[in-house]
């Protein structure tokens, strides 16, 4: 296995390498730079602009300039945040977005498995169309209403948690942005394992297992949760990357300080590095996660051996 | 603001620096008798976005120089009420048409305990035109300086900018041509101090928390990027006793909604600006909290004069005479901005609104008189036009109302093309469009920062329109050195230009806001709507 996982994590680079050209090359064909704004600078100012971020360079040079300081680290100066370089907005922003997204991830999979579970086992009952009523609620609302009507009952009405805004990950602010992916997670989660579990419960060698008179809790435990569960993880992959990383529209209901706000403006605001750097983050956590998931089948099934 | 200090008269001097200082320690302290203040004299403010800086010489954005306005003073400032104050600087006087002197107080200092001398602006100054600062600022304040143009171009040391002190606490500026609105432009902090020793220590490092030495009013304590920045009042401020506030906190909340949200949930004291559309709900709803001053600023649709179709000022004209911009204004926008006929806004210093005369007439006859330049210039009903906007609801409503009343009135088709703003903003710099929405808030409180927008060759103008009899007085105002004379010319001035009909003015600024109504030093005549911490304070509630 740990070939494997050596050989994955090789194949990793050419995928980074592929993703940060492709990524630097659509960046700069896109119309408008970094400095154009609604006051327009004038060709002078623009000329000592372009030469001290080192974009008066033929595009060529200033991709090399970029890969070589990539190779040492640095993921360069932004130019939206002037103060800050690239890895110390990743870092200030990352543990954010992986506490938030990761923690609600890791209590979507305990509920989501627990609700789907029950509704599976409780198929076409009362609690199976509450557990698929609250599912289906959590995919039909897209987070900027279930966001802001969270804030007008918890924090305005109940004046329970702060309506937003983030301080030093401080548990009050972290409640309800956690509450608002988990509802949403666990709808995802929920569904998948609920459909997973009921056409397990369908197949032969749970029917064999019956048959040979082993309690339900055993065959639920033993038997069906496992392959039960493959789609789940399939699921957890994409479902936490796009959680840590892609939570834009929770942090800006939220107010948070997080990667999906900075992806968002330095997209913007055309902030070449910021937009880089991030996009080389999103491509390792994504292909980590993959990997991750990949593992875990084998751990789930049997069948599978690497 | 007249100073009544005299170069050759120490004395008078003196006694000048003192009344002035007298003034602005009168000023400065700003709670009105009778109020009460609340005994914890912390607030919080939302600044619409994260800083792009805390630099002086390269902030660009509102939201930095707001924070970099408590962080540090320059020669002047500006109150509560958008009024010039003295800053660092005592008092100044124009000793000659084109120098300034400025006298600095002696008992200014830095946060770590340094004193502020006259060589302290001579740095910064410097610092700002310097070519390797690659201020976004410098073609538009360095102007102003002798040698300041050139200087940021590459064709002159820094060493040149025509900045000198005549002693440790006098400093003199010299202008390429006479500035009588001097006192305000150096309000701007990018033509404040900056603490050398620490800029040179830390290189591109030196704004952060640990390393910023300032000079203002309040000084740098936490720096959470995109979420919050906190200030404490400084005691080593010149004039701290005047301060009410111990503690400033600036939210970088973009999202208007989620800013209100805070506003109501208590978490905020004063909200950055209200979503559109949402003014008359609030002010319904908030009669005690909500504000909404006019400022400096004005919406406008360029058309592109090089256009073969806006080639002819009749249609230039005929398009801007049928926009009712009443209707604009407290129909469709309905957040309280003010009618627009011209670039010059209301409240600008140097020069006076100018108008068209069919502003006042029916609209059905300026609906007849509209057709009739259309028809004399040949473009027929049926006739499409392209009109580019950035996406944003905002612009998308005021497009929808100016193409339907192009549509019902003159039967023009418009075609509108919603794009991302840095696309939108490429197209209007190369001259790539037809017509585009535009917006301009002022730099500086005075006429020629609105001429820019419609001067022959400014960087500003996206028209690309010229008129050299208007160029020729604006030139001969700016050299007056009587500022009557030099208003009447720049209104002459903007009034032949605008009769070109090179853009169609709309609407001007203003902001729509809710602030608590415990917060003391609010002002509805802030035109350029800039705030310090200093002149606020906590209401007993």
């Amino acid at each position: 296995m740990w070939t494997y996982v050596f050989r994955r994590v090789l194949a990793m680079i050419p995928t980074v390498f592929v993703v940060i050209t492709v990524c630097y090359l659509l960046l700069h064909a896109t119309p408008g730079g970094p400095f154009d704004s609604e006051r327009k600078v004038s060709a002078v100012v623009l000329a000592n602009l372009n030469a001290k971020y080192h974009l008066d360079l033929p595009l060529w040079q200033q991709y090399l300039y970029y890969l070589n300081s990539l190779l040492h680290g640095d993921l360069g100066a932004s130019f939206r945040y002037e103060d800050w370089s690239v890895n110390e907005l990743v870092a200030k922003a990352l543990p954010v977005s992986a506490a938030i997204g990761g923690g609600s991830i890791l209590i979507s999979l305990v509920l989501g498995v627990f609700l789907g579970t029950i509704a599976a086992l409780r198929q076409n009952s009362v609690v199976d169309y509450l557990v698929m009523g609250i599912s289906n609620a959590g995919t039909a609302f897209p987070s900027f209403v279930i966001g802001p009507v969270l804030i007008l009952v918890f924090a305005i009405w109940l004046k329970v948690a702060p309506a937003g805004g983030w301080d030093a990950f401080s548990p009050r602010y972290m409640v309800l942005p956690m509450s608002l992916l988990t509802f949403i997670n666990v709808a995802s989660i929920g569904r998948v394992m609920r459909g997973s579990l009921i056409e397990v419960l369908h197949s032969n060698f749970i029917r064999t297992a019956r048959a040979k008179g082993l309690p339900m809790r055993v065959i639920i435990l033993r038997h069906a949760l496992k392959p039960a569960l493959l789609p789940v993880v399939s699921l957890t992959g994409p479902l936490a990357i796009s959680s840590i990383t892609a939570a834009v529209v929770t942090e800006s209901v939220f107010s948070i300080p997080g990667l999906g706000k900075l992806i968002l403006n330095g997209a913007g605001n055309r902030d070449y590095t910021l937009v880089l750097g991030l996009v080389v983050l999103v491509t390792v956590i994504t292909v980590v996660f993959n990997l991750l998931v990949d593992l875990t089948y084998a751990l789930l099934d049997p069948k599978i051996r690497y | 603001m007249n100073s009544r200090w005299n170069m050759k008269s120490t004395v008078k001097a003196i006694a000048a620096g003192a009344l002035l200082a007298g003034a602005s320690l009168a000023m400065a302290a700003n709670v009105p008798t009778g109020v009460q203040l609340h005994a914890s004299q912390e607030m919080v403010r939302n600044n619409g976005s994260e800083p792009d800086t805390l630099d002086p010489a390269l902030a660009e954005g509102v939201p930095a120089n707001n924070i970099i306005r408590e962080l540090f003073e320059g020669l002047t400032a500006t109150d509560g009420t958008g009024k010039v104050v003295p800053g660092v600087a005592e008092s100044w006087k124009q000793v000659d048409p084109k120098t300034w002197v400025f006298k600095l107080r002696n008992n200014a200092k830095w946060s770590n305990g340094d004193g502020i001398s006259a060589a302290d602006f001579i740095y910064s100054m410097r610092r700002f035109v310097d070519p390797k600062t690659a201020s976004e600022y410098a073609s538009t304040f360095g102007i102003f300086i002798l040698n300041g143009k050139e200087i940021t171009a590459g064709k002159l040391p820094v060493t040149e900018l025509g900045v000198k002190a005549l002693d440790a606490y006098t400093l003199e500026i010299k202008t390429p041509f006479p500035v009588g609105f001097m006192p305000d432009l150096v309000s701007n902090l990018q033509l404040g101090p900056v603490h050398k020793a620490t800029v040179e220590k830390f290189g591109k490092e030196w704004t952060k928390p640990a390393n910023i030495v300032g000079n203002g009013a309040f000084s740098l304590k936490d720096w959470q990027v995109n979420s919050k920045i906190v200030l404490a009042k400084s005691p080593s401020y010149w004039d701290a006793k005047n301060v009410q506030l111990t503690k400033m906190t600036y939210l970088a909340v973009e999202d208007g909604n989620a800013d209100v949200k805070l506003f109501e949930s208590g978490e905020n004291d004063w909200v950055y600006q209200l979503p559109p559309g949402t003014y008359d709900k609030y002010k319904a709803q908030y009669p005690k909290d909500i504000h909404n001053a006019p400022m400096l600023g004005l919406r406008y649709y360029s058309l592109n004069n090089a256009d073969p179709v806006f080639k002819d000022v009749r249609v230039r004209k005929a398009l801007s005479m049928v926009i009712d911009r009443d209707i604009l204004s407290q129909r469709v926008t309905a957040d309280g901005q003010v009618a627009a006929y011209g670039v010059i806004v209301n409240g600008v210093a140097g020069a006076d609104v100018t108008t068209y005369d069919w502003a006042t007439w029916p609209m059905d006859k300026r609906v007849a008189e509209a057709k009739k330049l259309l028809a004399d210039a040949g473009v027929a009903p049926g006739t499409k036009l392209k009109f580019a906007y950035n996406t944003s609801e905002y612009h998308k409503k005021m497009a929808i109302f100016a193409a339907s009343e192009w549509k019902t009135k003159l039967g023009i088709d418009l075609e509108m093309e919603a794009m991302e703003f840095k696309v939108l903003i490429k197209k209007r710099n190369d001259g790539d469009y037809q017509m585009a929405r535009n917006g301009w808030i002022a730099d500086y409180n005075d006429a020629t920062t609105f001429l820019t927008l419609v001067q022959c060759d400014s960087d500003q103008n996206a028209q690309k329109n010229c008129n050299r009899k208007a160029e020729a007085l604006i030139d001969e105002g700016n050299q007056s050195l009587d500022p009557a004379k030099r208003k009447t010319l720049l209104t002459q001035a903007a009034k032949i230009i605008m009769e070109d009909y090179p853009m169609i003015p709309l609407l001007q600024y203003t902001v729509p806001r809710l602030v608590k109504s415990y917060v003391g030093g609010y002002s509805a005549t802030n035109s350029m709507d800039r705030y310090r911490a200093k002149d606020l304070y906590i209401i007993k509630h």
